[in-house]
């Protein structure tokens, strides 16, 4: 069993790491305070090829694998999880549709620019009565002539503001039960009759913008129907199958910044006359979040590996977000008991690590959801 | 045009951890491209970039320097090809002897218009290969070079000098030493990196060069530390902040650091 990276793995780690050192991290803290979508660092993404790393370079991607993108996510999320989250919005739950269930022509059309980060997507599936039973879809498609006509609205949207494509979840069936009936569609930004609302301020990730959408009789082209009628569950599903891998990843990075930041100030802080590292206290309570971050990390790397090696993932990709998301949040929260009083402030970034980290156990399905999706494959 | 820019593939002294001995404990270290050399080939490559020259990285020294990952990790930057001379007898060559090895490199590589270096190692910073080198290959070495342009025979160079900027023409090929702060490296892209693996890296034999025979060897014979000087401790009462501020201004110039 080889656990090394790859050469070309190992090189894309260290230069997303020098990139998120150098341009991210240094607006990090005000990207958080001031809730502001660092929209300068996309084309900056873009210009890397980071925006499209798994997808083939004929499709505008970078043609790299699936560990060097969770790499690249996990990096940028160490210096500022609102990026890592913009990335992982538009590359895993906007591009990836695209790429495995759109036509030759949507792909000619939308994926180019997609996976080279020229245009920004987006993911509606989320409603106000449709979180985890996303069965509960209430925003329909009605097919008229050549068009579909949309009709309902959706909530917290990633890069929604910014974005120019979305993939739409809506009811083309309404008699059809439960998770039946609902379609995916590629709608651009500006259509008459879609319109984007304010976001809403949130306790972490606070750059990243998640406002509601609105769809008022928004005509939209026949051909824009990704993946077959009725088939818009299927398309969800196996999308946030792939996302939540990239949400572990994300966890990952925040855990590791609130570890680097722990072991730092342990290193410094000198308290009864020796540092806080020399007190047993502490080095049971670094020991704690360094096996939980590693184990995460294996978790991780272990999903993405079987994303490359052509074998199924919904399970490793569950345990790896349930893990990891969990253990993002405990991290966090022990680097804030490391620092003491210090750690309470904004002055030091672990209170950002700990109110980024939370979110990583909800979106792109909650740890209950994961649970769920893990005992079904243990009781099998 | 051919523009060489030697690389070195070695340790971080950040990522060592000295022991209490006083040795240097290097397992932890892991080895990357040395940190003034992504400048030299960011310097390079903008010249390159200007003229159509091609840009060779070359890099000797012993079993590692050649390794895949260290090749990739320049060529990602920009460079067309390396040229690898590995071998154990290197393994703790002095300057000179990794300068000679260079030129005869450079020799082996024919119609060199330049050579461009890093700052010096971020390892051993002796700052000594770049003139050693340019001695040996019989050219003019310029320290300091901040910026490169023309085309060789009317090459112009920028070096940072005590309180301003020199500008030198040179008729002939040259052996340039960038200076740390030149320019700033940029950040390989993801196809950059994808597709170093695929350019060319020729590996050469030690025995098979002409490497110019040395007419000296430097030994270090010993190392010494300065005497740590004990803390004073001297504590100034903050109460009065004016007082305190005449009172911190008054030590710093007695200890001279005022």
């Amino acid at each position: 069993m080889d656990f090394e990276l790859t050469d070309e793995q190992q090189l894309i780690r260290d230069a997303v790491r020098e990139f998120a050192e150098s341009e991210v991290a240094p607006t990090a803290a005000a990207t958080d305070r001031d809730h502001r979508f660092p929209a300068e660092l996309v084309p900056r993404m873009a210009e890397l090829n980071i925006m499209g790393i798994p997808y083939p370079e004929k499709y505008g991607g970078a043609g790299g694998d699936y560990v060097s993108y969770m790499l690249a996510a996990e990096e940028l999320a160490r210096a500022c999880a609102t990026t890592s989250v913009i990335l992982l919005a538009h590359c895993s739950l906007a591009t990836w549709p695209v790429y495995h269930f759109g036509t030759e022509e949507q792909k000619e059309r939308y994926l180019r620019d997609m996976a080279s980060g020229r245009r920004l997507g987006a993911f509606a599936l989320t409603e106000p009565g449709a979180g985890t039973d996303a069965g509960a879809t209430t925003t329909t498609a009605v097919l008229k002539g050549d068009e579909y006509v949309l009709n309902g609205s959706k909530i917290f949207i990633s890069n929604a503001p910014y974005a120019e494509i979305y993939i739409v979840f809506a009811k083309t069936d309404t008699a059809a039960a439960g998770t039946r009936g609902i379609s995916a569609f590629i709608v651009e930004r500006d259509t008459p009759g879609f319109t984007v609302g304010e976001a809403e301020h949130k306790l972490g990730i606070r750059g990243s913008s998640t406002p509601p959408l609105y769809f008022a009789d928004c005509h939209i082209p026949k051909d824009a129907l990704l993946g077959g009628e009725g088939n818009g569950f299927k398309v969800a599903m196996q999308t946030l199958d792939g996302g939540r891998i990239g949400i572990a990843a994300q966890a990952l990075g925040i855990a590791q910044a609130a570890l680097d930041a722990a072991v730092g100030y342990a290193k410094e802080r000198v308290q009864f006359g020796k540092p806080l590292a020399a007190q047993q206290a502490i080095q049971w309570m670094i020991a704690d979040m360094a096996t939980a971050v590693d184990a995460a990390r294996l978790l991780v790397y272990r999903a993405a590996w079987c994303v490359d090696n052509g074998r199924p993932y919904g399970t490793e990709g569950a345990m790896a977000k349930l893990f990891a998301s969990e253990a993002a949040t405990r991290v966090a929260d022990r680097a804030i008991q490391v620092h003491g009083g210090y750690g309470y402030t904004e002055d030091y970034p672990v209170e950002r690590n700990y109110r980024d980290a939370k979110i990583t156990e909800i979106y792109e399905g909650t740890s209950e959801v994961q649970r769920m999706v893990i005992s079904r494959a243990a009781l099998r | 045009m051919k523009i060489v820019v030697p690389y070195k593939w070695t340790c971080d002294p950040e990522e060592a951890t000295a022991r209490a001995d006083g040795t240097v404990d290097w397992s932890r270290a892991r080895p990357g491209v040395s940190t003034y050399d992504p400048v030299a080939i960011e310097l390079a490559r903008g010249l390159a970039q200007a003229t159509g020259a091609e840009l060779i990285g070359v890099t000797v020294g012993a079993k590692g320097v050649g390794a895949a990952i260290a090749s990739k990790a320049v060529l990602s930057r920009g460079l067309d090809r390396v040229v690898v001379v590995e071998d154990d007898s290197l393994k703790d060559a002095g300057r000179a002897d990794i300068a000679a090895v260079l030129a005869a490199v450079v020799g082996h590589i024919g119609d060199v218009d330049l050579v461009v270096t890093g700052d010096s190692s971020v390892d051993v910073a002796a700052k000594m290969v770049p003139t050693t080198l340019a001695g040996l290959l019989g050219w003019p070495a310029v320290a300091e070079v901040a910026a490169v342009t023309g085309q060789p025979g009317t090459l112009r160079v920028e070096r940072a000098i005590p309180g301003g900027v020199q500008t030198l023409e040179i008729s002939g090929p040259a052996v340039l030493a960038a200076s740390a702060d030149a320019v700033t490296p940029h950040v390989p892209g993801m196809k950059d990196l994808l597709a170093a693996g695929k350019k060319p890296v020729e590996h050469l034999d030690l025995a098979s060069l002409k490497v110019p025979a040395r007419s000296a060897v430097m030994t270090v014979t010993s190392r010494s530390r300065p005497e740590r000087k004990a803390r004073k401790g001297q504590m100034i009462d903050t109460k009065d902040p004016a007082a305190a501020a005449a009172e911190l201004v008054k030590a710093l110039r007695g200890a001279g650091a005022l």
